[in-house]
Formats: structure tokens, sequence, C-alpha cells
């Protein structure tokens, strides 16, 4: 059931204001952190098993630890570029909780010796973004950032820089390419960030929740932190759960719980007279679940990917039987061929021609053999380009069209929805 | 020095040593786009691709470093399969409009497809629509269709030119080459943007749709440009020449040449060429073969004693200098040679990439070929000598290239003050033929159509094969020096400069014929 424990205070208005987070404990964890060692606290995040939360479910505390030993200067970016569809949960942090990614950020930022910091945040997040920068004026009015934090010792420059809303820029690197100046793409790894990153300087990249989650995991004890979660996957997450369920939302709960508890317990279940026909766990990048394979799935890292799909950002959307795939699949293909940076060539045509093939199909021109070739075509995007948004677009096509190809071949073979009876034009006016 | 196995062939190469690169050293074919040696690695043709043991994903070859015992290969299946697929990536949008590309022929797409694909192609949907024909500045056109992202010229502006004009605009299969607003492709090496495009997305305002590449035959040669001496390669048939590339070499040039040097080809065709020897006397002008006015001009030449005068200009070859500075110094006894610099003020200016102020290919080898016969004289003493009436004759070795010549114009003025003028010239210029008094027009041979050496402005030698010969009754000007001297000239055994033989004229005209067999023989076109 639902864990409260980054979200404890998030109902009160007061959070997010400065007197209102220090009311309900905050910052007293900064204070406790800047005297430890930074190693420590490194050591403390490593052991709690906290990973990335952004979607790739890397262990935080040891990319912390790609950074060279040396005194070279370091940058700490906070990637609060949301973009995968499906996925809201960074900007209620920020809305309700600016402070509790301050404070993460300053203990991070001390964890790994670095004294600046930004937070690169969506260009459509207007008013998250008002919130922070309000923030951050706060912080830096009662010395909590700037010189000297807390007579520690210890410099943290923190700015908030705002994307223009592409959603590659959600991507490390492409995010470190949009806040140096440049066009928002994706750079060749190796170099790594941890070694080449932001200005060719050392930079570590963490997700809204990685960062804010540090402060739990540093006031609490990383055993404390482990109780939760699962062995592998510790701790708890944030999902934003979305699509036709009774309450859609973000909840935070801890990692391993049930799918399926999610959507019928917390969720409320489907709406009324519907029926759950399928499940992207981890954002639209993420392999499609059937209906099946949602009664097996344990919101876990391990679990997900056992079942062949991701648990991504958390972005839980629920599909039920009134949806059709094909038309499902459009939308996505049309978002993947959109936001494509266009550098790498199998994704700049492939994700284009994966897009057309579809429309095709759904207009009514398409031929059996496009069925076949969606499968071949996404299969030669996979893995062939320099960042993952071509495995983005090629994986729910793959899983769409294995899993629901009945609904792909009856829409070939009759020219409309097998679900809804009609077709494209009539299903989008 | 790491050693690794690539398709079971084990090597040994540097440290920090790319896949592509040890692949390249060792003589590996491998497909790539994007990959250019000069360049910074981009990474995102993604055809260069490898499979490495061990690795379940296939990595690309040109950002992968080799590492001890590494195992490459990119001849499985797999790799095939991959590298056939990202062609196809390649091509779908592409408007395979080969018939009336300019680059069909020497197109990467055609070149990699019949090498590593050869597929039937599954694309059925409609091609992606972009510009056509956008003009990027002066010297080249964009055709966004056929353009395939590789980011080659973009990464050369920025780096080789550092002009930054260039940029890729939009995302996914909309982006497309562009330049920024009121900043065209204007700078002095745009035109290697189109040597180093894989498709015809980006052609040359000069050369396209003038021939296609296939008629073409080429031949490498120096640049005679400036100073710098890049090596080139010319494209040519029988309707003459028709444009220049560079040639790589690391020495001098790198990959690159300005787009100055690639005009140059305009000056050997025949519309710009003298054909025709002429002597001016009271009678007027009087059409005569090169040869036969050479034996004529001999005559004056013979009997002016120490009124005779040589100028020379750096426009040709190191052994044609010491042919003709050796017949005037020891046959026709005069050590009045003088050298007209035509751009001393700017002879050391540099660009800081490859141009250089002095516009003639063989400065430094006129003056070594001084030097080494003890001519030593001043410009003043030739002015003198012309006004005092001391110099009577003078033969001018005047330049090919008359780019650089901006005093041109007075020094023919000045030097047509002499009784009797012999002007050896490759180019034709008005203002020889409205010439007054006794002149003799011998025409000369360009630097395609002869070998020999030029010495660039650090000094180094570099020799140079003939091309094709363009206007076969022209001299060299060591043929002229023996003519007008009437002596055989002593040329060292190793230099096979002088072609006794072929100043017959009826064997210089084999030798056109057999230099040009492959047109002869292929036939109407």
């Amino acid at each position: 059931m639902e864990t409260k424990l980054l979200t404890e205070h998030y109902e009160k208005d007061e959070f997010r204001g400065l007197d209102g987070y220090k009311k309900n404990g905050g910052y007293e964890v900064l204070k406790k952190a800047l005297k430890m060692q930074p190693q420590q606290i490194i050591d403390e995040v490593k052991a709690s098993g906290l990973r990335g939360r952004g979607g790739a479910g890397f262990s935080t505390g040891t990319k912390w630890g790609f950074l060279p030993k040396n005194g070279e200067p370091r940058y700490l970016l906070c990637n609060a570029d949301e973009g995968e569809p499906g996925t809201c949960k960074d900007r209620v942090m920020m809305e309700r909780a600016p402070h509790q990614l301050i404070e993460g950020m300053i203990i991070s930022g001390f964890a790994i010796g670095s004294h600046k910091g930004y937070i690169y945040i969506r260009g459509e997040y207007f008013y998250p973004r008002r919130v922070l920068e309000q923030a951050v004026k706060e912080a830096y009015a009662a010395g909590l950032l700037g010189k000297n934090i807390l007579g520690s010792g210890f410099d943290f420059d923190l700015d908030v820089y705002s994307g223009a809303g592409a959603y590659i820029c959600g991507e490390e690197t492409a995010l470190i390419s949009s806040l140096e100046g440049k066009k928002g793409q994706p750079k060749l790894k190796p170099p790594f960030p941890a070694v080449q990153g932001y200005l060719r300087k050392p930079t570590i990249v963490n997700n809204v929740e990685t960062l804010a989650a540090v402060v739990p995991i540093i006031r609490d004890g990383a055993a404390a932190y482990k109780k939760f979660g699962t062995e592998k996957s510790p701790g708890t997450k944030l999902f934003s759960l979305s699509g036709n369920v009774v309450k859609p939302g973000n909840y935070e709960i801890p990692l391993g719980t049930p799918l399926k508890d999610l959507i019928f317990k917390i969720g409320g279940g489907m709406k009324p007279g519907r029926k759950l026909k399928a499940c992207i766990p981890g954002g639209s990048s993420a392999p499609v679940l059937t209906a099946e394979e949602v009664e097996k799935a344990n919101l876990d890292y391990e679990s997900i990917a056992s079942l062949g799909s991701m648990l991504g950002s958390g972005a839980v959307i629920v599909i039920d039987d009134s949806q059709c795939m094909v038309d499902l699949l459009g939308v996505l293909m049309h978002f993947y061929s959109h936001e494509s940076c266009g550098q790498c060539t199998p994704c700049r045509e492939g994700t284009g021609w994966l897009n057309k093939i579809v429309h095709s199909i759904l207009t009514g021109r398409g031929r059996l053999q496009d069925i076949d070739l969606l499968i071949k075509v996404a299969d030669n995007m996979k893995g062939r380009t320099i960042c993952a948004l071509s495995d983005a677009a090629a994986l729910p096509v793959l899983s769409f069209v294995s899993k629901f190809r009945d609904e792909f071949e009856y829409y070939v073979r009759e020219g409309r929805s097998k679900v809804k009876g009609t077709s494209y034009a009539e299903m989008h006016h | 020095m790491p050693k690794c196995t690539i398709n079971g062939k084990e090597i040994e190469v540097k440290d920090g040593t790319t896949i592509m690169e040890a692949m390249y050293q060792h003589g590996m074919r491998i497909a790539h786009y994007c990959y250019h040696p000069s360049l910074s690695i981009a990474g995102v043709c993604r055809l260069c691709m490898v499979e490495i043991e061990g690795n379940p994903r296939v990595q690309i070859a040109c950002n992968t470093t080799v590492t001890e015992g590494m195992k490459i290969n990119n001849t499985s299946q797999k790799v095939k399969d991959a590298v056939k697929w990202t062609l196809d990536f390649h091509l779908i949008n592409h408007p395979l409009d080969c018939p009336v590309c300019d680059q069909a022929g020497e197109c990467g797409l055609q070149d990699q497809y019949m090498e590593f694909g050869k597929y039937d192609p599954e694309m059925a949907e409609k091609k992606q629509k972009k510009h056509k024909v956008v003009d990027l500045g002066p010297t080249v056109v964009l055709d966004s269709e056929r353009c395939i992202l590789c980011s080659r010229c973009v990464r050369f502006t920025k780096e080789v030119s550092k002009t930054n004009e260039l940029g890729i605009f939009n995302r996914g299969d909309r982006s497309e080459i562009g330049t920024y607003d009121g900043q065209p492709l204007n700078n002095k090496y745009s035109l290697n943007t189109v040597d180093i495009c894989p498709v015809g997305a980006l052609t040359s305002k000069d050369f396209r749709f003038r021939q296609r590449v296939w008629y073409l035959k080429e031949g490498e040669t120096l640049c005679n440009g400036c100073s710098t001496g890049c090596s080139i390669k010319t494209y040519f048939n029988k309707e003459g020449f028709f444009r220049v590339k560079p040639v790589q070499n690391d020495k001098v040039n790198g990959y690159w040449m300005c787009d100055e040097g690639r005009d140059l080809y305009k000056f050997v065709n025949r519309e710009a060429r003298m054909l025709k020897g002429q002597k001016r006397s009271a009678s007027g002008w009087e059409m005569m073969v090169p040869g036969a006015v050479a034996k004529d001009a001999a005559q004056v030449v013979k009997t002016a004693g120490q009124g005779l005068a040589l100028v020379l200009t750096g426009q040709y070859t190191s052994e044609e200098y010491d042919a003709i500075i050796n017949s005037f110094k020891n046959e026709l006894k005069t050590t009045k040679i003088f050298h007209w610099n035509n751009n001393k003020e700017t002879a050391d200016q540099f660009d800081g990439l490859l141009i250089r102020g002095d516009k003639n290919p063989n400065t430094k080898g006129l003056i070594q070929a001084m030097q080494k016969h003890g001519v030593q004289t001043e410009w003043n003493q030739l002015i003198e000598g012309l006004k005092n009436g001391s110099i009577t004759t003078v033969v001018v070795a005047g330049p090919e290239n008359l780019m650089g010549y901006a005093d041109y114009m007075e020094k023919v003025k000045l030097l047509s003050t002499a009784k009797n003028l012999i002007w050896m010239q490759s180019t034709k210029h008005q203002i020889l033929d409205s010439l007054m008094g006794q002149v003799w027009l011998v025409p000369m041979k360009s630097y395609v159509e002869k070998e020999g050496t030029f010495v660039n402005y650090a000094g180094l030698e570099q020799k140079f094969k003939k091309v094709t010969t363009v206007v076969s009754e022209a001299l060299t000007l060591t043929e002229a020096a023996s003519v007008l001297s009437g002596q055989q000239i002593m040329v060292k055994p190793d230099t096979n400069v002088l072609i006794e033989a072929n100043r017959s004229q009826d064997k210089v005209m084999m030798e056109h014929k057999k230099k040009n067999e492959f047109i002869f023989r292929r036939g109407p076109l």
C-alpha cells in the first residue's frame, strides 16, 4: 500500500515554502550530512541500493563512483526534463516539495564534491519552474545555498535552467548538450558524462526523484531504506497511474508491490463497465503487458524485466478493452518520429518509417506484409544508435504487434478497428 | 601497443587507435559515411558496425578504441544484416534520382549499395519531401532530399574552415542541412564540402551538369595557384579540363584545397590558350607554328649579344629553369636574367590553412636555379637597361595563371619598350595582340602538360607527372631554350624532361594521340 517516505507532507501547502519545509523537519538532514565525510554519504547511498528513478534504474552510488578521484571541478545536474509520455511524478515533487529536491541536491553535491548544480527543467513546466526558482531564492537568502553553507565551509550554487520542450533532452548527454547551449542531441559515448560531461568536466546527471530520495536515505540510514522494496530494488517509488482507472494519479509505493494492487486497489480499479486489456508499466517506451501478464507483474525492476518490459520512469498506463491497439501505436509512433533528434540514421529514418507504416494501416492502405515489416524495421533499429530513443520507439512496436497481432491483421483486412469497429477517420473526426 | 584480431588477422596497433583506423591501416573494407579521417567523430551514420567478441550488440568501429586481445569482425552474417538494414534506412527517403544526379558514378550510396547492400527494398510509403536546389552560397548548391545527414560538411565548416556557416536544422526525418539567416556558405574553402559529401546533396555550381563523371579521366598533379603546392587531381576528357579536386598529402594540404585553386583548370583549356605562334614585324602579324616562331626568334636572340635579357616568372618547373638559365648563360653568354617578382609585398601572407600570398608555385625553385648558376640581378637593372638602350632583346617566360599578376599590363608595357620582344606564355591575353614593334609570341605548355618539380614555400621539392596534352604544338620552356640557343641542352640523366624526339611536329601529334588513346578508342560518347 502507499508508503509515504518522500511524499509524507505533500498534502500541506506550507511544505512548498522554506518555513513550512523546515517546520516539517526540512534541512535537518542537510545539517547531519554536512558533518559526515563525503565518502560516507556515497557509501550510504550505495548501501541503500538506490537505483536511478529516471528510467534506466542504474545504481546511483555506483554512478557516483565513476567520477574521477581528483579535484577536477565537476557538476551535478538534476534531470527534471520529465518527457516520457505518461510520467508526471517529478512535476508533483517540484511543485509540492521544491526544497526537498534542493536539499537532496546539496547533499549529493557535497558527497561528490561538486560546487555547482543545475536543475534542467522541462520547457512546458512553467509553474513548477516558478516554484523552484522561488525556492532557490529562499534557500540562497537563508544561507542554504551559496558560500559556506550552514557554516560548514562547503559552497554550492544552484541554477534552474529551462529546456525548450524536446523529449530527447531527457537523455542525459542530450541534456548536457542543451545545457551547453547546443542543439539538444545525445553525444557519443565514450566518453561518459562522469568522465567528460557538461563543459567537458565530470558530470553527474540524476533524476529529481533520485536526488530527493537521498534525503530520507541519509536521514534514516541505508538499512531503514532497504526495509522497503525488494532485495534488488529497494525503497519506495512514485508511480504515475493513468488511463481508464477510477483514481488516476501519483502514488508512492514500495517497489515490488504487485501491479494489480496499484491498478485495482490503490487506483480503484477500472472505470465501471470496462475491463483491463493491457498495461504499459514504465512510460510509453516500455513494452506493453497483457492483462494476464499484469496479474504476474510486481512493480520492481527485476519482475517487470522478467516479463520482457521495463519499469522505466514508473508511468503505469492502463489500457482498457475499449482501446484500439493499432490506433494507440499510431499515437506513439507519431510521438517518436516527431521527437527523434535526427542524428543517427536508423532512428531518424526508422521512426518516420514506422510512423508511416502504422498510419498506412490506420488509413486503410495497409498490406498484410506491413505487419511483419513493422517488426523487421523495429528489430533493426534496436541497439544501433547513440542513445536509447531508437529502442524506445522499437520496443512498443515489437510488443504491440506480437501481443495484439489479431487487431493489426483485422485492421489491415477490414480497414477498420477490431475493437471500435470504426475507421481512423471516424475515430478521429 | 595493443594486439587485436580483425577478421581473423592478428594485428598490432598504436595505443588509442580506433577499430576504423586499424582496419584502414591494414587495408580492410568497412562501410561508412560520416567518418572522415581529418574530421571529428560523429558516429551517426551507423554503418561501420563491427561485432566484438563478448559484446552482444554490434558496435561502431569509428568510436571504439582497440583494446588488448579484442576479437573483431565485420564479415559475420549479423554484421552484414545490420549494415544492409542501415543502408536501407539511408535509402528509404533518398530520391534515387541517380540518372539526373551529378554524383552518380562517384556516389557513396551507389558504391556501398553495390558492395554491402544489394537487397530488395521494402519501403512502400511516400518519401519525405525536403527542399531541392537550395542556394547555399556562391559556390555550392544543396539538394536536401539526397542528403544522408552524415554531418561531414557541418563539421568541416566548424573544424577546418572555422567559419561555422552550416548547421542541421529541424529534427528527425525532417532534418536538413542549411545556413543561418544572412550567412551564406561563402568561404575560401567551401568546395571541400562538395568533395567530402558522400552523396549528391552538395554539388559545385561550377561543375554541376557539365559532365558525367564516367566520361572524365583523371590525372594527378600539383596545384600551381600559390606557393603551398597542394596535391591535386584533375578531371578531363577530349573537350578539356572540367574540375580539380584535392588529393591527400599529409605533408602539404592534408585532404583539402582552396576554391581558388579549383578554378585553375580554366587556364589550361584551349579557350584560354595561345594556340598559334605569332610574329609581328613591320608588315603586321604573321601566324606560325610555335616551333617555327621560336626558330625565327632565335635569329635575333643569337645576334643580340650583350643586349639580350631573360625575364622569368615563378610558374615553371625547376628543370625548365635549369635548362633555360644554362643555355642563356653558357650558350648565349648573357647573365641578364631577371626574376619577375609579381607579389613582393604580399608573398609572405598566409591565411592559416593553405592559401599563401605568393601566387607562384615555384618561386623557390627559380631562386634556387638562379643561385645555382650564380645569377644575381636586380629588377632595376632591367629597367635601367631598357631605358638606356643597352638591352635590346628581351625573352620573357610569362605567367600561365594571370590571377596573381596584378602588374601584368604594366610589365608588358615596360618590356615592350625593348626593340625585340620574345614573349613565351601559355595563356592568351589581349594586350599581347596589341603590341607594336618586333614581337614574337611563343605558345607554351601549361603545367598539366609537362612533368617536373615545384619547390614550395617550405622548400619541399615535389615532382609531378604529365596529365595530358591540350595544345600539342606548344613548347616547354626547356624546348624553347633549346630552340632559341640552337643547341642541345645539357640535362642530367635522371631528369627526363627534354623529350628530344617530341620536337618534331609529327611526333608531338603522335604523342598527343597516344596519350588520349582512351578517347579515340571509346569513340563518340
